[in-house]
């Protein structure tokens, strides 16, 4: 019974401890073998054959082959991007291909303090190469293509305040002009037809959004946005900046970076909440509050930001309000008024004290021209509505409406738009009621620019 | 004296003074030694010194129960390595997930391990339950030994299902929420059992670490136990089921015809079936080396099945878990996909009654059945309707958990898998 018997256990204990063996040696290359570790070696290959001296030479041999990664805390980063890109900070490696690259411009954002992928996206905790560059299933965030790279500038930076980002600028410019407002809403204003798009550049890719522009319905079946014509640079600049709004907050350091500089945000506001009622700048606006051409010589940076967040603070019995400015828009202003002497702003002083021209910037900062057409002349297709399958122009609304009538035509919008043909669909554009949205001072100004818009020589009721 | 080199190594280690004391007993060579070797080991002590001939026929157990304890042991391995890595956080455990894959030595294949073998636990552990119904192995004395296997088999879905959202991604997400939704159609505590299993209404960090707890700690620890208490009675009841022999006395003697005021020793209290009264000895074999060679083999076997699975196959780990993205459809681990697909009918039927009488049903089983013909034989016809009956429900499982897994698209909408699923479109 004894050996023989064994015996027949042996043979299946060598076959069976061979198969873990060669699966537990199988499972260890696999393992050990890592792509990055090739590039390493080839790298230091590289070194080696740059060295021109026994000394370089021989600290190019004990160049250690180790993960390479720089850690983020308050990104919630981990890059390991330089564990095959090498060379990103060695100016001599410039003009060398991938993964050797030199990476340029990066004194103002030190790699150790940002890392590589809160500008270029992708996976910074991966370390193969498709996984790293991020376009596999299940990973949200692919490589930003190098002609949209600016939009990252516009996850930190206001788009007008970023000289080495016009593209940013001008893709902010686009969507401003072309009254995407109207139906989106974008850091808490516009309209409410189509979605937010405060993370859209975190959710949709530069493919998507073209595909978007140029047919809405092609990759969103059944949407009410009409196609957009914009020109080719007008269309990339666009996709940008919508790439550029991802929504992610900047902690810590990366958040005081953010406003410094913002002086065109604070010109803008300067301008926006008619400061120059009160306070002159070179002899032009009110008296009531003193001049400010030298108010950077007066105050002090601090006196100043504090002033903007509670003016009785600093300036007890003081008859300015308290505006009720956000961080960035106090530092903002802050700064503007600092270089107030150095900057020879010329500010568009008379047309901001009429109206009309005032209102002509609610028209615009609302988004009313992304239904209504540019200067309100129509022609937006809004497929089986009444008026010619387009959205109305305002051009003759003065004829059409009393100030009260068009007033009340805002505020409640109109839900339900006649249609031409009542068995097709519904026109999927409607005008939204605009009460809660546009202030009464605003209503007021988009009231007398729409009545001037009538053409001059034309007669009242026709 | 010719034997191998290791064996020879082996010889002289358990003579020497420290082998000596470590082994007590070294490599048996007589049947006096073989029996020794199974009584003055730890390891080996829970095991017979003598077992049945038809208790290693693999025919009959298929060594499913072997392979589920097994499945179980890898999982604590790996589980322990893991726990080395793992922190039960929200911001971090997908990150980890992520670090566990790019840059830990052999830390992706020991997850894909531990993935693995808890899927094939949970299918192993059903199996063996499988065949302890069809060979009518539940039957007396083993009643609460089944019982106590039903137990058993909930722990493992439990362990699995606590497991599964570990990994804070969206599968672990939405699987989570889609299974504790089923548990919070229950009546009356319903919405508190699901409170209670979630610490709060949603998924979120109080989940996570009540999910850790109960994964690393509460459910092994008492699957532990449990587990313990199956395998000793597994042998308390004589070793695995087999026919009725004709040499066999069954017959129970009732402690309380004894004389109740005398001191007994172990011997004369022991009952009717234990493995030394009345069993034919030329029926039996030494343990060793016919059961443990047999174990260690099945053992290589397992281990070399989950390598290969873990080295060719990733684990799955989709987006970090987003709770206001829900996926379309949103699906539970697939060993409920049954369940939510009965749910779909009827939220109170499928996701209550359903599982409440059948789990009901299983427990009193041994107590229902107790027609004690047809033991140790697969499928014997004096068992038929009983056959029939747990066929027919193992079936509709199947096909019930088949459907809800491949058939199921956007909306718990019908698909056909082989053809191309519409695309979801994202509205506006």
């Amino acid at each position: 019974m004894n050996d023989s018997s064994l015996r027949k256990f042996y043979g299946w204990f060598t076959v069976l401890g061979l198969l873990v063996g060669v699966l537990v040696v199988v499972g260890y290359y696999r393992d050990e073998y890592r792509e990055w570790k090739d590039y390493q070696r080839k790298f230091i290959q590289e070194e080696i054959r740059r060295a021109s001296t026994p000394q370089q030479r021989a600290l190019a041999e004990q160049t250690p082959v180790q993960i390479r990664q720089i850690v983020l805390h308050d990104l919630n980063r981990v890059d390991r991007c330089a564990t095959c890109h090498l060379t990103v900070d060695d100016p001599s490696y410039g003009g060398y291909p991938q993964p050797l690259a030199y990476h340029p411009l990066h004194e103002q954002h030190p790699f150790e303090r940002f890392g590589c992928t809160v500008c270029h996206r992708g996976q910074g905790r991966a370390t193969t190469t498709i996984d790293a560059h991020g376009n596999v299933p299940h990973w949200d965030s692919p490589m930003l293509p190098l002609q949209y790279i600016q939009a990252s500038c516009g996850q930190c930076h206001e788009a007008s305040d970023n000289p080495a980002a016009p593209e940013l600028a001008r893709g902010q410019q686009v969507f401003e002009e072309s009254g995407c407002r109207g139906c989106h809403k974008l850091g808490g204003t516009g309209g409410v037809l189509g979605p937010e798009l405060d993370k859209v550049g975190a959710r949709r890719s530069s493919e998507w959004l073209k595909k978007h522009f140029v047919a809405p319905a092609s990759v969103t079946p059944g949407s009410a946005m009409p196609p957009q014509k914009f020109s080719a640079t007008n269309l990339e600049a666009i996709i940008l900046f919508m790439l550029s709004q991802t929504g992610e907050s900047a902690p810590g350091y990366y958040a005081s970076m953010k406003v410094i500089p913002s002086r065109n945000e604070g010109q803008r506001l300067f301008q926006q909440k008619g400061c120059i009622g009160c306070h002159s700048v070179g002899d032009k606006g009110g008296k009531v509050g003193p001049a400010l051409d030298d108010v950077g010589l007066r105050r002090t940076p601090e006196w100043m930001i504090q002033h903007f967040r509670d003016p009785q603070s600093v300036t007890p019995g003081t008859v300015m309000p308290r505006f009720g400015f956000t961080e960035t828009e106090a530092r903002g202003l802050t700064d503007f008024l600092l270089h107030m002497r150095d900057q020879k702003i010329a500010l568009s002083l008379p047309s901001l004290m009429v109206p009309v021209e005032r209102g002509r910037e609610v028209y615009r900062k609302y988004g009313c021209a992304g239904c209504h057409g540019a200067e309100a002349k129509g022609g937006v297709p809004n497929p089986n509505s009444k008026t010619a399958e387009q959205v109305p122009g305002l051009i003759h609304v003065a004829d059409g409406y009393t100030k009260d009538e068009l007033k009340a035509r805002i505020v409640k919008g109109q839900r339900e738009i006649p249609a031409l043909d009542a068995k097709r669909p519904a026109p999927p554009l409607y005008m939204p009621g605009w009460g809660s949205v546009i202030k009464q001072a605003e209503l007021d100004d988009l009231l007398a620019y729409l009545i001037s818009l009538k053409p001059k020589g034309e007669d009242v009721g026709f | 004296m010719n034997a191998p080199l290791p064996k020879r190594i082996w010889q002289w280690f358990t003579r020497t003074r420290i082998g000596r004391s470590i082994f007590r007993i070294g490599l048996p060579e007589s049947n006096l030694e073989r029996s020794q070797v199974m009584v003055s080991s730890f390891l080996l002590h829970m095991q017979p010194a003598k077992v049945h001939r038809h208790s290693l026929r693999a025919s009959y157990s298929l060594g499913l129960g072997l392979i589920s304890l097994y499945l179980f042991l890898i999982l604590i391995g790996t589980g322990v390595l893991l726990m080395f890595y793992y922190v039960p956080s929200t911001e971090k455990a997908y990150d980890i997930m992520k670090d566990l894959q790019y840059v830990v030595s052999a830390g992706l294949v020991i997850r894909n391990m531990h993935r693995w073998a808890a899927h094939l636990m949970v299918l192993f552990v059903l199996l063996h339950m499988c065949r302890v119904f069809y060979t009518g192995a539940y039957k007396r004395p083993r009643e609460f030994n089944w019982v106590i296997g039903v137990g058993l088999f909930l722990l493992t879905l439990g362990l699995s299902f606590t497991g599964y959202l570990l990994p804070w991604d969206q599968l672990a997400f939405w699987a989570i929420t889609v299974g504790t939704n089923i548990a919070g159609y229950a009546p009356v505590i319903g919405l508190k059992l699901k409170y209670l299993m979630l610490g709060g209404n949603v998924v979120g960090q109080e989940a996570l670490t009540r999910f850790y707890a109960l994964h690393v700690i509460v459910l092994p620890t008492v699957a532990l136990l449990m587990l313990a208490v199956h395998l000793w009675r597994v042998r308390k009841d004589g070793g695995l089921s087999r026919p009725d022999e004709p040499g066999d006395i069954v017959q129970q003697i009732q402690l309380k015809q004894l004389p109740t005021n005398k001191t007994y020793g172990l011997m004369e209290l022991a009952r009717g079936t234990t493995p030394q009264v009345g069993k034919n000895p030329e029926d039996e074999v030494f343990a060793w080396p016919h059961l443990v060679f047999r174990e260690l083999l099945l053992f290589l076997l397992v281990t070399a099945m989950v390598l290969f699975l873990a080295i060719f196959w990733n684990a799955p780990l989709e987006e970090l878990a987003n709770p206001i993205h829900p996926p379309n459809p949103a699906k539970a681990p697939w060993y409920f996909l049954g369940l939510q697909e009965l749910v779909s009918y009827s939220a109170f039927w499928g996701g209550v009654v359903v599982p409440g009488l059948l789990v009901t049903a299983l427990v009193l089983l041994p107590y229902i059945d107790r027609q004690r013909k047809g033991v140790g034989h697969w499928f014997a016809r004096e068992r038929v309707v009983a056959n029939t009956i747990f066929s027919v429900c193992l079936v509709i499982a199947v096909v019930l958990t088949i459907i809800g897994t491949s058939f199921r698209g956007p909306n718990w909408g019908w698909v056909e898998p082989w053809k191309n699923a519409p695309a979801v479109t994202e509205g506006h």
